[in-house]
Formats: structure tokens, sequence, C-alpha cells
């Protein structure tokens, strides 16, 4: 066994884990942060794994390393848009405090 | 040949999370939680693509991977202005 | 009687910005700085999309992002702070401050996988929305910190805005530890905004 298989191993683990986030929080905000943080920290440690173990020129390994930092920088972006627009459209978040009520009534 | 098994089992896991997060997609409650399972989706789905593309050497896939990420993120941020919108004529 | 305030909230607000507006063009880099750096940026991904290094295909993208430089040069390089010269700004950068960024974020990347399985599988969440301040002014940086923040453990921005020339952050939060806004920036923010503050504006 290689060290290399860990990072499949826990990508894959991570997958699973944020695919049952999804199923069982309760709303839409702390479904979102499952599906964001695990999907990102998943889908890069994938690649990193492909990345290092495949046998390919130079070039080929730079472009899933872009397809990797594409991720790591839209993915976030989307999530962000999405609870805003969650917010606005009228899902009460089931929350203790919540100072963004406060200052928009 | 044990890599080759290895990819074909995350592949295999792959679809199964996805199946998972298929469910909320159906079921969800409002239409937000629907649209955080369809990105949830796509985005295991540019994860398949670069595996396949991996397992049988055929490089030019990743360029598909790269585009449905971009069209999937010009999605979420279309139906989340829509969200607002509506919800703005609305109330 | 009422309405004076919100008249004098409106005027400080504008004139507030003014002067921010007004400073941020001060501390630009000057242009060629600017098209050379959209230059290499544009020229980089055309090399790693494109996957050819062949002499003619290499002229092709030097000529059309050269272009396209001199158009958009003010896109990618507008919020950068302006201190030192371009060498010594490079290789800080492609040295130290890059690297000790990707090292941070692996971290915390890391740690906040592993909470989120902590949360599902147990469910003890104590979700709440705090709002925090940030001393950062320019739309990359914001966006930037705003990612961050998004990766590090148990932590969604919702909402950005800018009032009188600060910018607050609304932040939900999994696991709430306490309400006061500083020891929540601090507890959010770690050290990614001091690092975020030596680059951009």
């Amino acid at each position: 066994m290689r060290p290399e298989v860990l990072l499949l191993l826990f990508g894959e683990s991570i997958m699973l884990f944020g695919a049952l986030g999804i199923l069982r929080f309760p709303d839409v905000y702390t479904r979102l942060q499952a599906a964001s943080k695990c999907d990102t920290g998943g889908a890069m440690s994938i690649i990193l794994y492909l990345v290092i173990t495949m046998d390919a020129p130079a070039l080929v390994r730079a472009k899933f390393l872009v397809l990797a930092f594409l991720i790591a920088m839209m993915n976030p972006m989307v999530s962000h848009a999405l609870a805003r627009a969650a917010y606005r459209y009228g899902v009460v978040p089931k929350v203790v405090v919540d100072m963004y009520a406060w200052d928009n009534p | 040949m044990a890599q080759e098994s290895l990819l074909v089992s995350a592949f295999y896991l792959l679809v199964f999370t996805a199946v998972l997060v298929t469910y909320r997609v159906l079921r969800g409650p409002t239409l937000p939680d629907r649209v955080v399972g369809l990105n949830t989706i796509t985005t295991k789905v540019v994860v398949i693509i670069a595996i396949v593309s991996v397992m049988r050497g055929e490089y030019y896939l990743i360029d598909l991977g790269i585009v449905l990420l971009m069209v999937n993120s010009v999605g979420g941020l279309l139906l989340a202005k829509y969200m607002e919108r509506g919800s703005r004529s609305a109330t | 009687m009422s309405r004076v305030p919100f008249y004098l909230k409106e005027r400080l607000e504008a004139l507030n910005e003014k002067v921010l507006r007004e400073r941020l063009e001060a501390s630009n880099l000057p242009s060629w700085e600017r098209v050379i750096f959209t230059w290499v940026t544009l020229m980089v991904f055309w090399i790693v999309i494109s996957t050819n290094a062949t002499p003619e295909n290499l002229s092709l993208g030097a000529a059309v992002t050269l272009l396209i430089a001199l158009f958009m040069r003010d896109l990618l390089t507008k919020d950068m702070r302006r201190s030192g010269h371009v060498v010594e700004k490079i290789l800080y950068f492609s040295l130290i401050y890059l690297p000790q960024y990707l090292v941070i974020m692996a971290f915390r990347l890391l740690e906040s996988n592993l909470k989120v399985a902590k949360n599902v599988i147990f469910m003890d969440i104590n979700p709440g929305i705090v709002k925090i301040k940030t001393d950062l002014h320019s739309d990359t940086g914001i966006t930037i910190l705003a990612n961050s923040i998004t990766l590090t453990p148990g932590t969604l921005t919702l909402d950005v805005k800018k009032k009188l020339g600060e910018t607050y952050l609304y932040v939900h939060w999994i696991d709430l530890e306490t309400l006061n806004r500083e020891k929540a920036g601090e507890k959010i923010k770690g050290d990614i905004e001091e690092w975020l503050k030596k680059v951009f504006w």
C-alpha cells in the first residue's frame, strides 16, 4: 500500500459524509455548509490523488490542477449566493440568534 | 491491477452518493433545498468525469469537466437571482 | 425634525465613499505593471488550457492575450496594494505569501471536513447568525475573505454590508460560542485577514 491511497479514501469518506449531512441536517443553511465544505475538500483530495498517480505529460497534470483551483474558487461563491437568496426568498433559519433579521426588518 | 480497481470502486461510491442526494432533490421542502442538491450532484459528476478520463487515458474529457463546472456556477447564480427577485415581487 | 439626521447620514456616507475611492486611486499600481501582470496571468491560463507548446500556438496566444490585457488591465489588479519595487513584490508574493496562504487553508479545510463529519454523526449543532467587522475595503479582498470564511470550520458567509466606510459581514455559525463582535471576529477570521491586508487594499 502506498501512502497516496489515503488521499483517495479520505476524499471518498468525506463525500459520503457530505451526502449524509445533506440528508440529515434540519434547514437550508446547515445543509449548505455540509454541501460546500465536503464537496470542495473531497473533490480537491481526489483530484490530487489522480494528479500524483497518473502517468501523463506535465501540461495535462497542470490542467487537472486548474480544475481543482476552479472548484475551490467557484463552490464557496455559489454557496454564498444561494444562502443570501434563500434568506430573501423567505426560508426562516432555525437559529438561536439572528442578527441579520435585527438589522433588516 | 490494484489502481484500476481502486478507481472503479471510487467511481461506484461517487454514483452511490449522488443517488443519496437525489432524495433531497425530489423531496426537498423548499426551492433552495433542490438547488443545493443539484449543485452537489453536478460537482460529483465533474469528479466522476475526471476519474473516467484518467481510467481510460483520454485526457480531452477534462475540458468537458471544466465547462460543466462553469455552467454549473453560472446556473447557480442565475437561480439565486431568480429567487431574490421572485420573493420581492410576491411580498 | 426626524428627517435631518437621515440627510446628514446620507451626505456623510457619500463623502466617506469619495474619500475611500480617492485613497484607493492613489494607491493603485502604475499602468504598465497592471498590463504585464494581466498578460502573464492570461498567458499561463492559455498555455495550460490549450495543452500545446508549439511556437505558432505560443505566438498566437501572446498576441491575443496582449490585446486583451491592454483593454482589461483594471479587472484583476485594481485592488492591489502599492508597496516597494516590482521584483521584490513578486518574489515576496510567490515565495512567502502564497505558500503561507495555501498551507493555512489546507489545514483549515481538513479541520472543517472532520468537523462536519463529527456534526453529522452526533448532531450536536447550535446555529446562529452573527455580525463581524473587517478592515478590508476593496472588492477582491472582501471576496477572497468571504470564500476563506466559507471554507473554515463551521462558518458560512451570508451577506456583506458597507456602511459609513466600514465593512460588516454576516456569518452563519453552526456552533455558536460567543456573541461579542471582537471575540467572534477573532475566532472566525483568524490570521487570514492579517495575510490579506498585506496584499490587497
